[in-house]
C-alpha cells in the first residue's frame, strides 16, 4: 500500500501556507484538529504532519490523536473549557454538540464549497443529512457502508447461488449448514461489538421498514420491522446463524469467516483487508443488494463527517482550515488515493481514481449499496443528536441479543427496543 | 484436678467471658470510661487528621454533591440542564432493566461475598496445617487477586466466550452439548459470579488467615479435651473468635462487589440481554452508551444510598461483636 509521503508536498502547497492567503483577521493561535484513528494508523501519523505543518498567517495547526471514547474525551475537554476547533470521530457526535452549543455550522463552508464546484462532486444526499434547522452541523467525508458479503468458495462447495432476495438468502443459509457451515455469522456482545445491531437495523430497512416513522417518531412495531425481526428469527431458529453470535465482537465475525466456519455476513467495506484476504482474487465477495420480500433493498449506513467547534482562535480561520482539511480526505489529491482510508468515498472525481476502480468490492459498495442505503433514523429522512442514544444502545443490544437467542418473538423483542427507545422521555426529533 | 483440666476450664472460662465482651480486647469488666477532655494530643491529632478530612471532602464530597445536583436536572456531562426534580429517578424506577440489575447486583454481591468468604476460609483453615510446600501454595492461590483485573477476565473469555474456546470444546468432547456461556443468561451469569468468587477469595483468605492466627491453639486443645468435634470447635470457637474480621471483610467484599464494573464490563459488558448488568455497569452504559447523564446518575446515586445502607447495618453488626 503506498504511503502518503508523495500527497505532503501538494497539500502543503493547497493549504497555503504563505501569509499572503491568510484569514486576513490577523489573529493567532492553534487551531488544533482532534481525531480518532480513522483507517490504518499510517494515515494519522501523515495527517499529524500535514497538519502541524499548516500555516495560515498567525494561525498554525495542532493535531490531536485520540484514543478511547472520542465523544467522552471531547465532552471533558469541552467541559474544561478547552477542546478541539475541528474534529472527527463518530457519526452522530456533531449533532449531539451541536445541540449543546458546542458546534459553529458550516453553512460558510458549504457555501464556499458551493462556488468552487466541490459541492457538485459529492455524491447526492449526503449534504441534506448533515443539515439541521440551525444549519449545517458538519461536512461529509466518507461514508461507512454496511453490506452482505459471501465465502464465493463456500457457496461453491454448497452448490448454490449468490442470494438475491430473501427466500434465496435464507436456501443459501440452508445448503451452508448441510456442508457444516454457519449461513451467517453477527456479532452482539454487550461490548466491543456493532455488527449485530447493524444487521436488525439493516435488515429492517433492507424491507422498507426502520426505527422511526416519517415525523421521527420511534415506531419499531411497524409491520416490516416486524416481518423483518420474523425473517432473522427464522434464520437463527433454523441453526443457520453462527450460535456464537450473540456474545461474539466484531473481530469474531472476522475469525470465523477467515476460518471458513460461517458463509454470510453484513459488514463493513474493508473486511477483505480484516480477514486478511485479498479483495480482487479472494473468497471474499460482496453481493448485490437482496430484495426483502416487498422488493425492497436497502441497507443502514453511518456519514463520516467533521465538524467545526465554537471554540477556536478565528471563525474565518477555522473554516478555510475545514475546507483544506476535507480536501485531504473527501478530495482526489487525499488519503483515498494512498489507500489508507477506511471508508467509502463521496467524491465523483475520487471514485473515479483508477486506484478506488482496482478494487471490485468498493466499486459494487458505491454503484450499488450506497445509493439504497439509509442512516439509522429511516424511515426519517433526517439525522439527529437522538440517534447517539440508540445506535448500538442498550435498547438496540438487547433486542439483538434476544432474537439470537431465538427464545423470543418479533413483536416482543421490537417491543422491548421500542419501550428501550422511550424509556428515557427524551424526544428524538431532529 | 490434672493440670489439663484446669487449663481447659481456665480457658472455656476465659472463653464464656470473651463471649460476654470481656478481655481479649474487649473491656475489662468494671473499666470506668475515661473522662473526655480537649487534652493537647487530641487537638493535634484533630489537627494532623484535618489536612485529610479536606482532601476527601474535595475528591469526594464535591463530585458526591454535584452527582445529587446533576441526577435531579435534565443536562449532560458539561451542562447541568433544566430542573427536572425527581423526574430522571422516576425513568429510572420505571425502567425494567434497573429491576433486572438489581436483581443481579443482589445475587452477585450474595453470592460474591460469601462463595468467596466460604472458599477463603477453608482454604486459610486448610494452611494452617502443616503441610508440604505450604508457603508455595499461599503464594500461587494469591496469583488471581494479584493479577490485573484486565489479564484475568481476558483469560476467562478466552476460556468460554466463543463455541471454538477451550471450555465448550471440552464440554463438548465430554457429551454436553453445545455450551455458549456468554449466550445464555444463566451460564452467563454463572460464569461471572464464577469469576468474582475465583477473583475475591485470596482476599478473604487473607483476611481469615489474619484472623485465624490470633485464635489460639490452646483453645482448640482444651475443647478436644471437652470432647468438642471439629465442627463444634469450628462453630464455637473458630467463628465467634474471627467474627469481627469476617465482618470486616463482608463489608469490603460487599463494597468490591457492589462497585465492580471491569470483570463484568470485560467479561461480558453486561449483556446477554442485561442479565449480568449489574447497577454499577448499567449506571455506566446510561451515561456513556446512552448519553442519558441524568437518569444514569441517578442510578449512581441510588446505588451509593444502597451501599452506605448495608455499610452502616454491617457495622453496627460488628460494634456488637466485642471480640477483635
Amino acid at each position: 500500500m503506498a504511503g502518503a509521503a508523495g500527497v505532503l508536498p501538494v497539500l502543503l502547497e493547497a493549504c497555503g501556507n504563505s501569509s499572503s492567503s491568510s484569514s486576513g483577521s490577523g489573529a493567532s493561535g492553534t487551531l488544533s484538529l482532534w481525531d480518532g484513528e480513522v483507517g490504518t494508523g499510517q494515515l494519522n501519523t501523515e495527517a499529524k504532519k500535514l497538519v502541524t505543518a499548516y500555516k495560515d498567517g498567525n494561525l498554525t495547526g495542532g493535531y490531536e490523536l485520540l484514543t478511547g471514547n472520542i465523544y467522552e474525551v471531547i465532552e471533558a475537554a469541552l467541559a474544561a473549557n478547552k477542546g478541539p476547533t475541528v474534529a472527527g470521530g463518530y457519526a452522530y457526535q456533531a449533532f449531539q454538540f451541536a445541540d449543546q452549543g458546542d458546534i459553529h455550522y458550516a453553512d460558510n463552508v458549504v457555501a464556499t464549497m458551493q462556488k468552487n464546484g466541490q459541492y457538485a462532486d459529492y455524491l447526492p444526499g449526503l449534504f441534506p443529512q448533515m443539515k439541521t434547522s440551525k444549519g449545517y452541523v458538519g461536512i461529509p467525508w466518507g461514508v461507512d457502508t454496511r453490506a452482505l458479503w459471501y465465502n464465493k468458495s463456500l457457496l461453491a462447495k454448497a452448490g448454490v447461488g449468490v442470494p438475491t432476495d430473501w427466500a434465496s438468502f435464507l436456501a443459501a443459509a440452508k445448503a451452508l449448514k448441510k456442508i457444516g457451515v454457519y449461513g451467517y455469522v453477527t456479532a452482539a456482545a454487550s461490548s466491543n461489538s456493532a455488527y449485530g445491531t447493524h444487521t436488525l437495523a439493516a435488515f429492517m430497512i433492507n424491507n422498507g421498514g426502520g426505527m422511526f416513522d416519517e415525523q421521527g417518531n420511534a415506531d419499531c412495531m411497524y409491520d416490516r420491522n416486524v416481518e423483518a425481526v420474523e425473517y432473522l428469527l427464522e434464520l437463527v431458529k433454523g441453526g443457520y446463524v453462527d450460535p456464537g453470535s450473540a456474545s461474539y465482537v466484531d473481530t469474531d465475525v472476522y475469525t470465523e469467516l477467515k476460518n471458513g466456519k460461517a458463509g454470510m455476513a453484513l459488514a463493513n467495506p474493508t473486511i477483505p483487508q480484516e480477514c486478511g484476504t485479498d479483495p480482487v482474487h479472494g473468497d471474499l465477495v460482496v453481493m448485490s443488494p437482496v430484495k426483502g420480500p416487498h422488493g425492497d433493498v436497502g441497507t443502514i449506513q453511518y456519514l463520516k463527517n467533521y465538524q467545526m467547534y465554537t471554540k477556536t482562535p478565528s471563525i474565518a480561520g477555522s473554516e478555510k482550515f475545514m475546507i483544506w482539511w476535507n480536501e485531504l480526505f473527501a478530495g482526489k489529491k487525499g488519503f483515498f488515493a494512498q489507500g489508507i482510508t477506511a471508508a467509502v468515498p463521496v467524491r465523483k472525481s475520487v471514485i473515479a481514481l483508477p486506484e478506488i476502480q482496482a478494487d471490485p468490492q468498493l466499486v459494487k459498495i458505491i454503484k450499488e449499496w450506497v445509493p439504497v442505503a439509509k442512516p439509522e433514523s429511516a424511515r426519517y429522512p433526517h439525522i439527529f443528536s437522538g440517534l447517539a442514544t440508540v445506535d448500538n444502545g442498550t435498547a438496540m443490544v438487547q433486542c439483538i441479543q434476544s432474537i439470537l437467542g431465538g427464545k423470543t418473538t418479533a413483536t416482543a423483542a421490537l417491543q422491548t427496543l421500542q419501550n428501550g427507545i422511550q424509556n428515557y422521555g427524551a424526544s428524538y426529533k431532529a | 484436678m490434672t493440670s489439663t483440666q484446669t487449663r481447659s476450664s481456665g480457658v472455656l472460662n476465659g472463653l464464656s467471658r470473651a463471649r460476654r465482651g470481656v478481655g481479649l480486647g474487649g473491656r475489662s469488666e468494671h473499666a470506668p470510661r475515661p473522662p473526655r477532655r480537649f487534652s493537647t494530643r487530641s487537638i493535634t491529632l484533630t489537627l494532623l487528621v484535618i489536612p485529610s478530612v479536606v482532601l476527601v471532602v474535595l475528591i469526594y464530597g464535591y463530585p458526591a454533591i454535584y452527582s445529587v445536583f446533576q441526577s435531579l436536572h435534565d443536562g449532560n456531562l458539561v451542562e447541568v440542564g433544566e430542573f427536572v426534580g425527581l423526574e430522571n429517578y422516576r425513568i429510572v424506577l420505571h425502567n425494567p432493566v434497573f429491576w433486572q440489575s438489581v436483581e443481579f447486583t443482589i445475587l452477585y454481591c450474595v453470592v460474591g461475598v460469601f462463595g468467596s468468604w466460604v472458599v477463603g476460609l477453608a482454604l486459610a483453615l486448610l494452611l494452617r496445617k502443616r503441610m508440604y510446600g505450604r508457603s508455595f501454595l499461599k503464594t500461587l492461590l494469591l496469583l488471581p487477586w494479584v493479577v490485573p483485573v484486565v489479564v484475568t477476565a481476558t483469560a476467562w473469555k478466552w476460556l468460554v466466550a466463543t463455541p471454538s474456546s477451550v471450555v465448550p470444546r471440552l464440554a463438548e468432547d465430554l457429551g454436553l452439548g453445545q455450551l455458549l456461556f456468554l449466550d445464555s443468561p444463566g451460564l452467563a451469569k454463572t460464569i461471572v459470579i464464577a469469576y468474582k468468587i475465583w477473583l475475591s477469595f485470596p482476599f478473604m483468605m487473607l483476611m481469615a488467615s489474619a484472623a485465624l492466627a490470633g485464635v489460639e491453639n490452646d483453645l482448640y486443645e482444651a475443647a478436644r479435651v471437652d470432647g468438642a468435634s471439629s465442627w463444634q470447635q469450628f462453630r464455637r470457637i473458630t467463628l465467634p473468635l474471627i467474627a469481627r474480621s469476617t465482618y470486616i471483610s463482608w463489608i469490603l467484599m460487599f463494597i468490591f462487589c457492589i462497585g465492580d464494573f471491569q470483570s463484568i464490563y470485560l467479561l461480558t459488558g453486561g449483556g446477554p440481554v442485561s442479565s449480568t448488568s449489574t447497577l454499577v455497569v448499567l449506571a455506566y452504559e446510561t451515561v456513556f452508551g446512552n448519553f442519558q447523564t441524568g437518569p444514569g446518575v441517578a442510578i449512581g446515586i441510588i446505588m451509593t444510598v444502597v451501599s452506605v445502607l448495608v455499610s452502616v447495618v454491617l457495622f453496627r453488626r460488628i460494634k456488637k461483636v466485642q471480640i477483635s
